[in-house]
């Protein structure tokens, strides 16, 4: 939701071309998602657990939503789609340009994502610093930078999902809700601790969402997502693709 | 000339939260040997490693690494002065390759150190390390998993191999494979301290032997010395000399 009000802000009040607002909203995302929240908001709470912090993050993330809504009101603004806003038709079937779009991107940032996570010593010891930060930091992993590195590509990731998202929802004070809880659910389903487990998990649920939609009742639609949450939930814990995880006491 | 002793404990306190646990630690670890740290549990052993490695706050008093002053510094500095440690436990990234784990002994590296040579060469010296590189970590005995830390340790060539119950969950076969090593590397020129519950077998295998009781040093001497002492006999060696 912020970096599309970010670029708004950008062509409206400055009156800057998308694309340079584009740019400079990716970097203010950077910027405050990234770094600013790590440094002011994870930095000082971490030490005092994780449940504290997710309390903050909840706060933070109503103050900005009731922020944006303060200066930019309650109403959906258009957004500028990257792409052609027509459709296709493929195999017989009609898809939106702006799906298939959707759809590649994810695919080849997922998977730059995992070569980079994988593939690179900077990925493997930002997995290392996430699954044991003790031992990481005692064999010289810089522990706090890795963190870091999290959180910058978590900005860039919300910038491009912004950018992808807003202009079929529109720019709205609520956007980030709606999506983020699909998507949390959408993870769960899958397996938290596997990115191709939140994206087997999003398909699925999508296809199901739609289904229900058409074929059952598109007035219980939001119920779908949380009852295919419980079924996978009580016969399989860790998410479809997730894995079990040890603890090391 | 080098002192003879290369690394040293003065009084050092240290502790967790308002709790106490070293009381004036003071004891010092002779170059080139390897020393064994014996003593009941909780004694404050583990504490003492984890406060010469800077993953525990010292409170007062000094450590000392080749003469300098070390107290408090970071685990990678420490790293860069030759000091490697190896926690008691399981100390790996189980979903990591064998390869991808051993790699990291060489994250703190200085610029221009040949890591790929280094990493070939701990793959000749242990076998098993290179027939099951590409294997996920997890898929390593216990006993493979030690030696995977240890050669992970090696690859900075460290001075100093700090070393925290190495022989835990291991059948005294592998056990005894451990100390062989262990004093192959102290022939090698790597100074060790180490901790051990089966302390008449680390004893016998050791060149001192330092007594750990309540956070203070309660004795130190040869590993000889040590072994042949009734009161520790008694008090830490649960009888076994007297068998
Ligand atoms: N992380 C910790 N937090 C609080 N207390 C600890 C922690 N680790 C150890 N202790 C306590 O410190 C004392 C010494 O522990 P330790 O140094 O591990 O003993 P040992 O000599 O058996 O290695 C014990 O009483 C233990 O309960
Ligand atoms: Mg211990």
């Amino acid at each position: 939701m912020l970096p599309a009000f970010f670029i708004l802000i950008g062509t409206h009040t400055f009156g800057l071309p998308f694309w340079l607002a584009a740019i400079l909203g990716g970097v203010a995302t950077l910027i405050l998602l990234g770094l600013a929240f790590k440094k002011v908001m994870v930095d000082p709470m971490i030490h005092h657990g994780v449940l504290p912090l997710v309390i903050a993050t909840i706060g933070l993330a109503i103050l900005m939503k009731e922020a944006v809504r303060e200066f930019y009101g309650a109403d959906a603004w258009p957004f500028p789609a990257l792409w052609a806003t027509t459709d296709v038709t493929l195999f017989g079937a009609v898809f939106a340009v702006q799906s298939l779009l959707i759809l590649a991107t994810c695919i080849v940032v997922v998977g730059a994502l995992q070569l980079f996570l994988a593939g690179t010593l900077t990925g493997r010891c930002m997995q290392a610093a996430a699954q044991n930060p003790a031992v990481a930091r005692l064999l010289g992993i810089r522990v706090e930078r890795m963190i870091l590195y999290t959180f910058l590509i978590n900005a860039a990731l919300v910038w491009i999902a912004a950018l992808l998202v807003t202009p079929i929802y529109l720019a709205k004070f609520t956007n980030g809700e709606i999506l983020g809880l699909y998507a949390f659910i959408a993870a769960l389903i899958g397996g938290f601790n596997q990115v191709r487990g939140a994206i087997v998990g999003g398909l699925l649920l999508g296809v199901i969402d739609n289904f229900c939609a058409v074929y059952v009742s598109s007035s219980y639609r939001m119920a779908v997502p949380l009852l295919v949450l419980i079924a996978v939930i009580l016969v399989r814990p860790q998410g479809l693709l997730g894995r079990v995880e040890e603890r090391t006491v | 000339m080098a002192a003879a002793e290369l690394l040293k404990f003065e009084n050092v306190v240290a502790g967790y939260g308002k709790e106490t646990i070293l009381h004036g630690l003071s004891f010092a670890v002779p170059r080139g040997a390897m020393t064994t740290v014996i003593g009941p549990n909780g004694a404050g052993k583990s504490t003492a490693f984890k406060a010469a490695f800077g993953m525990l706050a010292v409170r007062s008093g000094r450590i000392l690494f080749e003469d300098r002053e070390i107290t408090n510094r970071a685990p990678r500095e420490l790293i860069g002065e030759g000091i490697c440690y190896v926690p008691q436990g399981r100390n790996i990234f189980p979903e990591l390759s064998v390869l991808h784990n051993l790699e990291f002994g060489g994250v703190a590296a200085p610029k221009g150190t040949d890591l790929k040579a280094r990493i070939e060469a701990v793959m000749d010296r242990f076998a098993v390390l290179r027939r099951k590189a590409r294997h996920q970590a997890s898929t390593l005995s216990g006993g493979e998993q030690k030696i995977l830390e240890i050669a992970r340790g090696l690859l900075l060539q460290p001075r100093l191999m700090l070393i925290d119950e190495p022989s835990i969950g291991l059948s005294p076969l592998l056990v005894e494979e451990l100390f062989a090593l262990l004093r192959e590397l102290r022939k090698g020129g790597i100074t060790l301290l180490m901790i051990e519950q089966n302390a008449k077998r680390a004893l016998e295998n050791s060149d001192y032997g330092v007594v750990l009781e309540l956070g203070r040093m309660r004795l130190q001497d040869s590993a000889r010395a040590i072994l042949s002492d009734p009161r520790i006999g008694q008090l830490f060696l649960g009888g076994g000399l007297s068998a």
